[in-house]
């Protein structure tokens, strides 16, 4: 055979193995993509027939956002939701990564168990703090009535319902970052800080020195992956609070929902959407482009 | 030379971890507990730490619609995992051995299929399956959890096949072996302990789903998360059967996770489909 043969044979198997993969990725993921910015110009209402192809007015979805008080309530929500939920993530999972970051066999196996929280299913995590949040059932409840606080409601209450939702988010996404800091921490050299130790330094003095500098850009990337990740907190929201009291919880990705699914309007929850899925590929833009930046540096 | 004192297993520092854990975990304890316990002792107060077990709720959710939902769970993961691995994989490894211009931009577009959130693809597909009569239906759910999963063994198996030295498979085409072969008989082989926790890591992503399953199925092809809300809105409080509802449907993603906890990392940093 000659090696053009080879060259042919070869690349037809590559065109071979990868075209059924793309044909269906096109079907399921572009496809679908494109329907919903076609929707998202019409005004599609499930009970009235002709409007799915009613293209007369097509940006009249997005003329509306601007003015619609619970699309701006909910945008501002979400910022709540992922600011709070990312910095507790990053802070408190780079505590957990520190305090774990020694030799031992016995911490090693004890990591697995740090994990739990992520894996498990969201919509068990939802029930798990429905069980926390539920007065009647709640260990939480027991302990105030045991040292006679009364402790107030939490997520029906306007005050603390998105604290609530936070503190559930944090909770499930810890070990995220705690697993992204760990690895970093695992690749500093120990001569760093034993030469900063040799120097007088002291613990902390290490720590914002040396670790930190090291670690950040780690910190930066997981934060932003829980970010772009944060848009998708549904079972929480739907299963605590059902985005309320009011609209207090409701974040874009629910009132989407709650648009299309509960109200039927189609057409304007795919104008919301489109928004969210700017918004998400923006933010995944810059992770990209942050992590080519990294990979010269290095 | 001794490790810097910040990195030494002091018996303090193991104590403070072994809090820490208890701490963190104590919610998802606390319904384990309960799933155990009767109607009675779920209200009582004080709750009592020590009780004997019960499996009443187990077997009363047994013998309820919910091991049928369980069944739909079940095989909707298995057969989008399948389909996933079988279109995937090839692809995975043609990625891998191709050096071509649009690889990084391929790349890209899979990672950006991950990130979208789902209610994005939720619509499109409602209302596509409404019109061909898919809802409620497990095909449905294969071909929507095979939305997330194909990208994911894409990504995931690419560094597998990177890791097999091309000198290998140039030395079975210079003896006469096609391409195909040297894939299935050569390359595959060597790939199997990745494929073996790539196929895990997309059982529990199409396991995990909740926001799919509420949507596009009703009563045919609910999915045990969706039956566990169910219970709350259909059948009042029924805090015993609901938690251990919720330990059923965490138990094989326990299970799973600990037989690939080495891969987990990178299966989760491919942008996780939770939600």
């Amino acid at each position: 055979m000659s090696e053009s043969g080879i060259d042919g044979e070869r690349r037809r198997f590559i065109a071979f193995a990868l075209t059924p993969s793309l044909i269906v990725l096109f079907a399921i993921a572009v496809l679908p993509a494109i329907y919903l910015v076609v929707t998202s110009l019409t005004p599609f209402q499930l009970t009235m027939p002709g409007s799915a192809t009613d293209f007369s007015a097509p940006l009249r979805n997005y003329g509306l956002l601007p003015g619609d008080p619970r699309f701006v309530n909910s945008l501002w929500v979400q910022a709540k939701l992922s600011c709070w939920g990312v910095l507790f993530q990053v802070l408190f999972g780079m505590l957990l990564a520190l305090l774990l970051n020694v030799p031992s066999r016995l911490v090693e196996f004890a990591r697995t168990f740090f994990l739990i929280p992520m894996v498990l299913p969201p919509i068990v995590v939802a029930v798990i703090w429905k069980l926390i949040y539920t007065p009647d059932i709640s260990p939480l409840y027991y302990a105030a009535q045991a040292l006679h606080f009364t402790m107030p409601a939490l997520t029906s209450s306007v005050d603390f319902a998105l604290t609530a939702i936070i503190i559930a988010d944090t909770w499930e996404w810890l070990p995220f970052t705690f697993l992204m800091v760990l690895a970093a921490l695992q690749t500093i050299p120990d001569e760093y800080s034993e030469a900063a130790l040799v120097d007088g330094a002291s613990t902390l003095q290490i720590f914002w020195y040396v670790t930190l500098p090291f670690i950040m850009p780690i910190l930066v990337i997981s934060g932003m992956f829980r970010l772009i990740d944060s848009v998708k907190a549904f079972p929480l929201i739907f299963l605590l609070t059902s985005g309320g009291p009011g609209t207090v919880t409701e974040v874009t990705n629910y009132y989407a929902y709650l648009l299309a699914f509960d109200t039927n309007e189609i057409g304007y929850s795919s104008a919301v959407t489109v928004v969210m899925l700017l918004l998400v590929a923006g933010v995944s833009l810059g992770l990209v482009w942050m992590g080519r930046r990294r990979e010269a540096m290095a | 030379m001794n490790a810097p004192t910040s990195r030494k297993a002091t018996p303090g520092r193991l104590a403070a971890i072994m809090v820490t854990l208890l701490i963190l975990l104590s919610p998802f304890l606390w319904l384990l507990q309960m799933s155990f316990k009767s109607n009675d002792q779920i209200l009582q107060f004080p709750p009592p730490l020590i009780f004997t077990p019960t499996l009443e709720h187990y077997s009363a959710l047994w013998h309820s619609a919910f091991s049928a939902s369980f069944v739909n769970s079940l095989l909707s993961a298995s057969f989008s995992t399948a389909l996933a691995l079988l279109l995937g994989v090839p692809a995975a490894y043609a990625l891998s051995r191709w050096a071509g211009r649009g690889k990084h931009a391929l790349s890209f577009a899979i990672l950006v299929t991950r990130m979208a959130p789902p209610i994005a693809f939720t619509i499109p597909f409602f209302l596509f399956y409404r019109w061909i009569g898919l809802l409620d239906t497990i095909t449905g759910l294969v071909l929507v959890y095979t939305s997330f999963n194909l990208p994911l063994v894409i990504w995931m198996m690419q560094p597998f096949f990177d890791t097999i030295p091309v000198s290998l498979e140039e030395a079975a085409l210079v003896d006469g072996a096609r391409t195909r072969t040297i894939f299935t008989k050569i390359v595959l082989p060597m790939v199997t302990p990745g494929i073996a926790a790539t196929a895990i890591l997309c059982f529990l992503y199409a396991w995990n789903d909740f926001f799919f399953a509420l949507i596009l199925t009703r009563t045919n092809a609910r999915t045990a998360p969706v039956a566990v809300v169910n219970f709350m809105n259909y059948e009042g409080w029924e805090w015993g059967k609901i938690a251990a509802g919720g330990s059923l449907v965490m138990a094989p993603v326990l299970i799973f996770s600990l037989a690939v906890r080495r891969y987990l990392v990178s299966g989760l940093t491919a942008g996780a489909v939770k939600g």
